[in-house]
């Protein structure tokens, strides 16, 4: 050590007296010491706040299903392709997990209140892309797919254009998907063998399948097996199937007169809900079947309802919302279930076209989050073809957006190269603006939903259209469309 | 020199700010903005948000969808109540009496409070479910009951009934029993010196003086009822169509999904408004 003990307290001396007679360090002595401590912390959180990275808040459910690859399988772990991302971009993305009821009151309420708490947010195509983008709480992502810096994540021509249409809103586009559904049959092939049953190509041929099966399990003393499992539990959840059987016995969303399907034609041709008229043919035929070949408990069913029941073999046919059957599929621990199960093509209805069920999982971002272009990177992280051909290899769920990841290896080995082309004919060809896209949809789809439940429980068709019609006709005149 | 107790005498407001400011902020602003938001148009699909006076109260006691769910919450409410009075009174006059393995006995029936409703209410529908729930698919039909409970509009109400009873009985046992410890051993005492019977001593003793015990519980168990949620959407989600939509699920269901934000308010207040009065008429007709 160099240097004595009296050169180091002559040299301190020295130092404190030229601080002492610097002006700014007199004044810095003037300062009170409370001043100074809040000097001193608000330099703190500067530097803290410059060299902090982005917290982009997402919120989703089907923790440890959805995003294996970036959250593993219990939805709390962060993988290496998800740390290298962070640090890449510098920001820390930050998943919270709930309920599928819970996370939609979520979105909601974080929409509404304009927090901005979360950044990505959950969305479906079933109400809340159409509700929330109206209502100006989406941000739209346009810009960000044109601008070509996202062209490395989102390959526009891979992705079926059903998908993009369904996302979007007069033009904007709000959530890209995760992942998404066509309409479709799946069906118990050993038991169509059994019963010598054909598969349907028409609504008519259908309901003779089903009488079919019906007598056919009936006269084996066949109890715990039905014909058919569909869902019709109040709420939103059966609205995308009713309102399927409705296109496809009206041949044109028959929800308003005229079949208009948009906030202009509504209000153009003052056009009045027509649930008495038209969209009862479909909505009757759904009733009928639900009541006729459905499980005793269907008026309160939902898609897990459907899931399980086909799973534990207790249902020859699951229509038309295929996707829980593969659900069902590959969560089964029967045999029989596993290895002869098969899809078709959706029958078509008296006009001719398909009965539809359509729905993405989308994703979009929150007009409100402070850190759009932020989120707009955690959004292509989420929902890029990478990910989307990781929750294919880890699922093997036949429901990708992209063509690439329906043919890619993982589908093909797993269902054969036709079932697959079937799916993806099904989600492509799809006509997802098979309901109106009016602002009101979400709480329209809520209480179709109800009204299914209500005439599958009670079989009184009348009443329960009764009832939607005069709350409909309500809504759209409070909601200033006739005016 | 002042003393601390003649300074803080001088000071009240000084050492209650700090309890008044946290329940000012935990309770009377949710509730003052509660009833805010009931005077205020705001439809979440609509751009324009504005003060509309009575307007949300009109079109909630208007709507028969309003005056179909207080009906259906009044029988809920009734019928829990007065089936877990019942029960509960059975099980602590029961339970008051020294025998062997009381003590596991009190245990168990307590142990159905300890279970959050949610987890109850899927235990139930679990239960009850008529494709593969042991009541509702093996015992109920076994029984010459093939209808599904949850399924059936009728059934559906009874359902959740059970459900609650099950899971509330406890509470209402519990508050019984402390009163039943609490009545003097002595008057039994004497009214069997009298040469009064069982029955006699229930009717003329521990039922007059059980009362206020027993109107506290229904006034808790009443309060309870009105706001119960969770149960009924986990179970039926109202259904089926509407049989089980009580005033709590339709309140949500109008600012959840319905997205009007006034009019849900409107009828949470008015619910407010309907517990104060149903439960101030019980305490003031029985505890005067």
């Amino acid at each position: 050590m160099g240097g004595s003990v009296d050169g180091t307290l002559a040299h301190n001396e020295f130092v404190t007296k030229q601080l002492h007679t610097d002006p700014a360090w007199k004044g810095f002595r003037l300062m009170s010491r409370s001043l100074r401590y809040l000097l001193a912390i608000v330099a703190l959180a500067v530097i803290a706040l410059g060299a902090a990275q982005t917290r982009i808040n997402v919120i989703s459910f089907s923790q440890g299903f959805a995003f294996p690859d970036l959250f593993g399988s219990s939805g709390t772990e962060k993988s290496d392709r998800l740390l290298a991302f962070e640090k890449e971009n510098n920001i820390v993305v930050n998943m919270e997990w709930g309920d599928e009821s819970a996370v939609r009151q979520k979105v909601l309420t974080d929409l509404i209140s304009g927090t901005g708490r979360y950044d990505v947010i959950l969305l479906g195509t079933d109400g809340a892309v159409q509700t929330y983008g109206y209502a100006g709480f989406l941000e739209p992502l346009n810009a960000y797919l044109e601008s070509g810096d996202f062209d490395a994540w989102f390959d526009l021509e891979d992705i079926y254009p059903s998908i993009i249409e369904a996302n979007t809103v007069e033009g904007n586009v709000y959530g890209m998907s995760y992942y998404a559904f066509g309409p479709g049959m799946v069906y118990r092939t050993d038991i169509f063998d059994r019963y010598d049953v054909e598969v349907p190509t028409t609504m008519v041929e259908f309901e003779a399948a089903m009488a079919k099966l019906k007598a056919g399990l009936a006269a084996d003393g066949i109890s715990d097996v039905y014909p058919l499992t569909m869902r019709a539990g109040p709420g939103e959840e059966p609205s995308l199937d009713v309102t399927g059987f409705v296109y496809a016995y009206a041949g044109y969303p028959a929800w308003f007169e005229g079949g208009a399907a948009t906030v202009e034609d509504i209000k153009a041709n003052k056009a009045q809900p027509d649930f008495t008229g038209a969209f009862r043919p479909g909505f009757e035929a759904f009733v009928r079947l639900a009541r006729e070949y459905g499980p005793p408990g269907i008026a309160t069913h939902t898609w897990v309802d459907m899931m399980n029941l086909y799973s534990q073999g207790k249902a020859v046919v699951l229509f038309p919302s295929a996707i829980n059957a593969y659900a069902g599929i590959g969560s089964t621990e029967l045999a029989e279930v596993r290895d002869n199960s098969a899809f078709a093509a959706v029958p078509v209805g008296p006009s001719g076209k398909q009965v539809q069920s359509f729905w993405s999982f989308s994703f979009g971002i929150n007009a409100a989050s402070r850190n759009k272009d932020d989120a707009m990177k955690v959004l292509a992280l989420l929902t890029g073809h990478d990910a989307l051909q990781a929750f294919a290899d880890m699922t093997v769920w036949p429901a990708a957006p992209y063509a690439s990841v329906m043919r890619s290896d993982t589908l093909i080995n797993r269902y054969g190269e036709e079932e697959v082309l079937l799916n993806e004919e099904a989600m492509r060809d799809s006509e997802t603006h098979y309901f109106p896209y009016i602002p009101e949809l979400a709480d329209f789809m809520f209480q179709i939903g109800t009204a299914t439940s209500q005439a599958v429980s009670t079989g009184d068709v009348t009443r329960a259209l009764a009832d939607l019609q005069k709350w409909a006709v309500e809504t759209m005149t409070a909601a200033g469309y006739y005016r | 020199m002042v003393s601390f107790a003649r300074r803080s005498a001088r000071f009240p407001g000084v050492f209650l700010a700090p309890a008044i400011i946290t329940l000012a902020a935990i309770v009377l602003f949710p509730t003052a903005y509660l009833l805010y938001l009931s005077f205020r148009h705001w439809v979440v699909t609509r751009p324009e948000k504005y003060f509309s006076g009575l307007a949300n109260y009109g079109l909630v006691l208007g709507s028969s969808t309003f005056w179909h769910s207080a009906a259906t919450t009044a029988v809920f409410v009734a019928a829990s109540c007065l089936v877990t009075l019942v029960l509960g009174l059975a099980l602590a006059v029961a339970l008051n009496r020294r025998f062997r393995g009381r003590g596991v006995i009190r245990a168990l029936v307590v142990l159905p409070l300890l279970i959050p409703p949610v987890v109850a209410g899927f235990t139930w529908r679990f239960l009850l479910n008529r494709e593969i729930g042991m009541l509702g698919s093996w015992i109920l039909p076994s029984l010459g009951l093939n209808a599904s409970m949850l399924a059936d509009p009728n059934l559906a109400m009874v359902s959740i009934v059970i459900a609650d009873v099950w899971s509330r009985t406890s509470f209402m046992f519990l508050i019984l029993i402390a009163a039943l410890q609490s009545i003097d051993m002595s008057l039994y005492e004497a009214a069997r010196i009298d040469g009064a019977s069982s029955r006699q001593e229930f009717t003329f003793i521990t039922l007059p003086l059980l009362v206020p015990a027993i109107i506290v519980g229904l006034i808790f168990r009443a309060i309870e009822a009105v706001n119960v949620f969770d149960l009924i959407y986990v179970m039926t989600q109202g259904g089926p169509g509407t049989a089980t939509q009580t005033l709590s699920l339709y309140g949500w269901r109008v600012a959840f999904t319905s997205f009007d934000i006034g009019r849900g308010a409107a009828i949470a207040v008015v619910m407010v408004i309907f517990a104060i009065i149903g439960t101030t008429l019980l305490s003031r007709r029985v505890l005067r």
